[in-house]
C-alpha cells in the first residue's frame, strides 16, 4: 500500500477536527490553547502535502508563516494565562467570568 | 516565486507603512534613551508624527506615487484606490486612539510606550491588509493586526477584568484564524491540483484564484473553502457567527482599544472582504449571496435584540456595533450586482468612524480611575446640566449611530439602503428597518439618560447627602478633537461634496 494525498489529508482533517471539538467541549485554558495549536498543526499538514502533491511551492512558503505566527500567539497567550492566573487562582473557563451585564 | 521578480519591489509604494513602523521603533527608542522627559513625551510624538503623515497623505502620496492600480512585490500587493482610501482611514482611525489613549493612560497612570508602539504596528499592518493580493499577505498583516490586539485589550493587566477580555479574544481570535487558515488551504489545495480546469499559476494569489473559481465555481471543496474564510472574516467585523466575543471583549478592553476594536479592526475585516469578494471570490456569487445575506439578518436581529438590555454601555455599543456590522454587510451583498455599492458601503463607516470616537470621546472622559469596565447608563445621569459640551457630543455621536437626519448617519443609512433597493435585495431592506426602528429605542435611552432630569429621592432628615459625582475636566485639545468630530458628523449630514471625489462617486 502506497500512503498518497489522501491519506495525509484524512490525518489533517483528523488533528483539525480533534482541535475543533477540543476548543468547544474542554474546560481548561491551557488545553483549550492546545488544542488551538493541534488545529494549526492540521492546517500545516494539509499545506505541506498539498504542496508536495501538487508541486507548488506557495504552501511550503504559507507553512513557516504559520508557525511564525502560531509562536507569537502562544507567546502573548501564555503571558494573558500567567497573569490572569495571578490575579485568579483559576485557569477554569467556567470561572472565570467576571463579565457580565 | 521567480528571481525576476525582485523587480516589482518598490519600496515607496509602502512608504507610509514604513513610515509608521519606523515611528513605532522610534518609540521605543525614545523610552529606553529619553529619560522622564522622553517618556512623557511619547504620546505627542505618536500622534503629531500620525498627524504629519496623514498631511502628507493627503497631497503626496495616492496618484502621486504612480503606483495605482499596480501590482506590486511579486504581486502580494495591488494597490486599488479603494486600498488609498482605507489607507487614509486607518491612519484617521489611529490618530484618534493615539488621543483617547492619552487621555486614558494619563487617567489610569499606565505606561503608554508599548500602547502607542503596537497601535502603530497595528495601523500598517492594517494598510497592507486593505492592499493585499495574495493570501499569504493576507494572512500575514490579519495575523499582524490580531496579535497586536490580544496585547492591547489585555493592556490593562492590573485588572483581572481587562485579562480576562484578553483571554476570550486570544482564544475566539485563534479558534477563527484556524478555520481561516483550513478555508485557504482547501482553496490552495484545489486550485493548485493539476488537471482541473482553469488551474491556478500561482494558487494563492487574488488574480488567478478568480480565473480558477470562475471556471469551478461549483466544486465542493472550493465552496468549503470559500465558506470558512468567510466565516473566520466573521469574526474580525464581529457578525454571526463568530459574534460571541463582542460583548465581553468590548467591556473588559480599554475603552480607546474598545474604539479601536469597533471601528479599525472591523473596517479592517470588511476591506478584507470587498477585496476578495470584488477579486477571487466574486465568481461565487451564487453561494456567497444567501450567505452573507443570512448572516447580515441573524447579525442585525442579534445586535439590536441582544442591546437592548444592556446597562453597561460599553456592552450597549459592542452590540450596537454588531448590528452597523450587519447593515454594512447588506451593502458587501449589494456589491455583487452593483459594483458602486462599494463607495456607500466606504462611506458609512467613514460616518461610523466619526460618531463612535465621539462616542468613545465621551466615554473615555467618564471611565473611572482604576474600573473603566464598568460604565453603566446611570453614569450618564444629569450629564447635559453638568458638562453640557460633552453630552452635546454625545448626542450627536449617538444620534448619527441611530441615523437621524441630518446627521451623517442618517445618509450613511441612506446611501446604503439605497444601493440594497438597487440590487433588489427586499427582504434584507426589510429586516434592516426593522433593526434601525428597534435600535433608536437603545441609543434614545443612553441620551435619555444623560439629557433628562432625573427624580430623586429627597434627602430626609438625618441622613447624608450622596457626595456628588465629580464630572470630568475637558481640555481645550479634548475640545476641539471632540468638537471636531461631532461638528463633522453635522457637515456630513448636510452637506457630502468633498467625499464624494475620495470614495469614488
Amino acid at each position: 500500500m502506497t500512503i498518497g494525498l489522501n491519506e495525509f489529508l484524512v490525518v489533517s482533517g483528523l488533528l483539525f477536527t480533534i482541535g475543533f471539538v477540543g476548543i468547544l467541549v474542554r474546560r481548561n485554558t491551557l488545553i483549550v490553547f492546545m488544542c488551538l495549536e493541534m488545529m494549526l498543526n492540521g492546517v500545516n499538514l494539509a499545506l505541506v502535502s498539498f504542496s508536495r502533491y501538487n508541486g507548488t511551492m506557495d504552501g511550503n512558503l504559507l507553512v513557516f508563516f504559520i508557525i511564525t505566527v502560531a509562536a507569537a500567539e502562544v507567546a502573548v497567550g501564555l503571558a494573558i494565562i500567567v497573569a490572569l492566573f495571578r490575579k485568579r487562582q483559576t485557569v477554569y473557563v467556567q470561572e472565570l467570568n467576571g463579565l457580565k451585564n | 516565486m521567480n528571481l525576476q521578480y525582485t523587480d516589482t519591489n518598490q519600496w515607496s509604494a509602502i512608504l507610509p507603512e514604513i513610515i509608521l513602523v519606523l515611528l513605532a521603533l522610534s518609540l521605543l527608542l525614545i523610552d529606553m534613551f529619553g529619560g522622564t522627559r522622553g517618556k512623557d513625551l511619547i504620546g505627542r510624538v505618536a500622534v503629531f508624527g500620525q498627524l504629519v503623515l496623514l498631511g502628507l497623505g493627503f497631497t503626496v502620496f495616492g496618484d502621486n506615487l504612480g503606483i495605482l492600480n499596480q501590482e506590486t512585490f511579486a504581486g502580494m500587493l495591488y494597490h486599488s484606490e479603494f486600498g488609498q482610501v482605507m489607507r487614509l482611514f486607518f491612519l484617521t482611525s489611529s490618530i484618534l486612539t493615539s488621543f483617547l489613549g492619552a487621555i486614558f493612560l494619563r487617567k489610569h497612570s499606565l505606561l503608554g510606550t508599548e500602547f502607542y508602539a503596537i497601535l502603530l504596528l497595528v495601523t500598517a499592518s492594517l494598510m497592507l491588509l486593505a492592499q493585499s493580493n495574495h493570501f499569504v499577505m493576507l494572512f500575514v498583516a490579519l495575523e499582524t493586526v490580531t496579535i497586536g490586539f490580544y496585547v492591547l485589550v489585555s493592556y490593562n493587566r492590573d485588572r483581572s477584568n481587562c485579562l480576562e477580555a484578553g483571554l476570550k479574544y486570544l482564544i475566539m481570535g485563534g479558534f477563527s484564524t484556524a478555520i481561516l487558515l483550513m478555508g485557504i488551504v482547501l482553496i490552495y489545495g484545489v486550485a493548485s491540483t493539476p488537471g482541473l480546469a482553469g488551474m491556478a499559476g500561482e494558487a494563492m494569489k487574488f488574480t488567478d484564484l478568480q480565473l480558477f473559481l470562475g471556471l469551478n465555481a461549483d466544486n465542493l471543496i472550493a465552496k468549503t473553502g470559500v465558506l470558512m474564510v468567510v466565516a473566520g472574516i466573521a469574526f474580525k467585523i464581529g457578525s454571526v457567527p463568530f459574534q460571541i466575543w463582542v460583548p465581553d471583549v468590548y467591556q473588559g478592553a480599554p475603552t480607546p482599544v474598545t474604539a479601536a476594536l469597533a471601528v479599525g479592526s472591523k473596517a479592517g475585516g470588511f476591506a478584507v472582504l470587498i477585496v476578495l469578494v470584488t477579486g477571487p471570490f466574486k465568481p461565487m456569487a451564487d453561494l456567497l449571496v444567501p450567505v452573507l445575506s443570512l448572516m447580515a439578518i441573524i447579525t442585525i436581529l442579534f445586535g439590536n435584540i441582544a442591546a437592548l438590555t444592556q446597562r453597561n454601555v460599553k456592552r450597549l455599543i459592542g452590540l450596537s456595533g454588531v448590528s452597523h456590522a450587519g447593515y454594512l454587510l447588506i451593502g458587501v451583498v449589494a456589491m455583487f450586482s452593483i459594483p458602486s455599492a462599494q463607495s456607500a458601503v466606504v462611506f458609512y463607516l467613514i460616518t461610523y468612524l466619526l460618531a463612535s470616537y465621539a462616542v468613545f470621546g465621551v466615554m473615555a472622559h467618564l471611565s473611572a480611575k482604576g474600573r473603566d469596565d464598568i460604565q453603566e447608563l446611570s453614569d450618564y445621569q444629569d450629564m447635559a446640566k453638568e458638562s453640557p459640551f460633552l453630552s452635546g457630543v454625545l448626542v450627536l455621536g449617538l444620534g448619527s449611530l441611530a441615523g437621524i437626519p441630518p446627521l451623517a448617519g442618517f445618509i450613511g443609512k441612506l446611501l446604503l439602503f439605497y444601493a440594497a433597493f438597487q440590487a433588489g435585495l427586499y427582504t434584507l431592506l426589510g429586516f434592516a428597518i426593522v433593526g434601525v426602528v428597534i435600535s433608536i429605542y437603545y441609543y434614545f435611552g443612553w441620551i435619555k439618560e444623560a439629557t433628562f432630569r432625573f427624580w430623586k429621592l429627597p434627602i430626609l432628615d438625618g441622613e447624608e447627602p450622596e457626595a456628588p459625582k465629580e464630572w470630568p475636566e475637558v481640555s481645550r485639545l479634548a475640545k476641539f478633537t471632540l468638537g471636531g468630530l461631532g461638528l463633522l458628523t453635522l457637515l456630513l449630514g448636510l452637506y457630502q461634496g468633498p467625499l464624494s471625489s475620495l470614495i469614488g462617486g
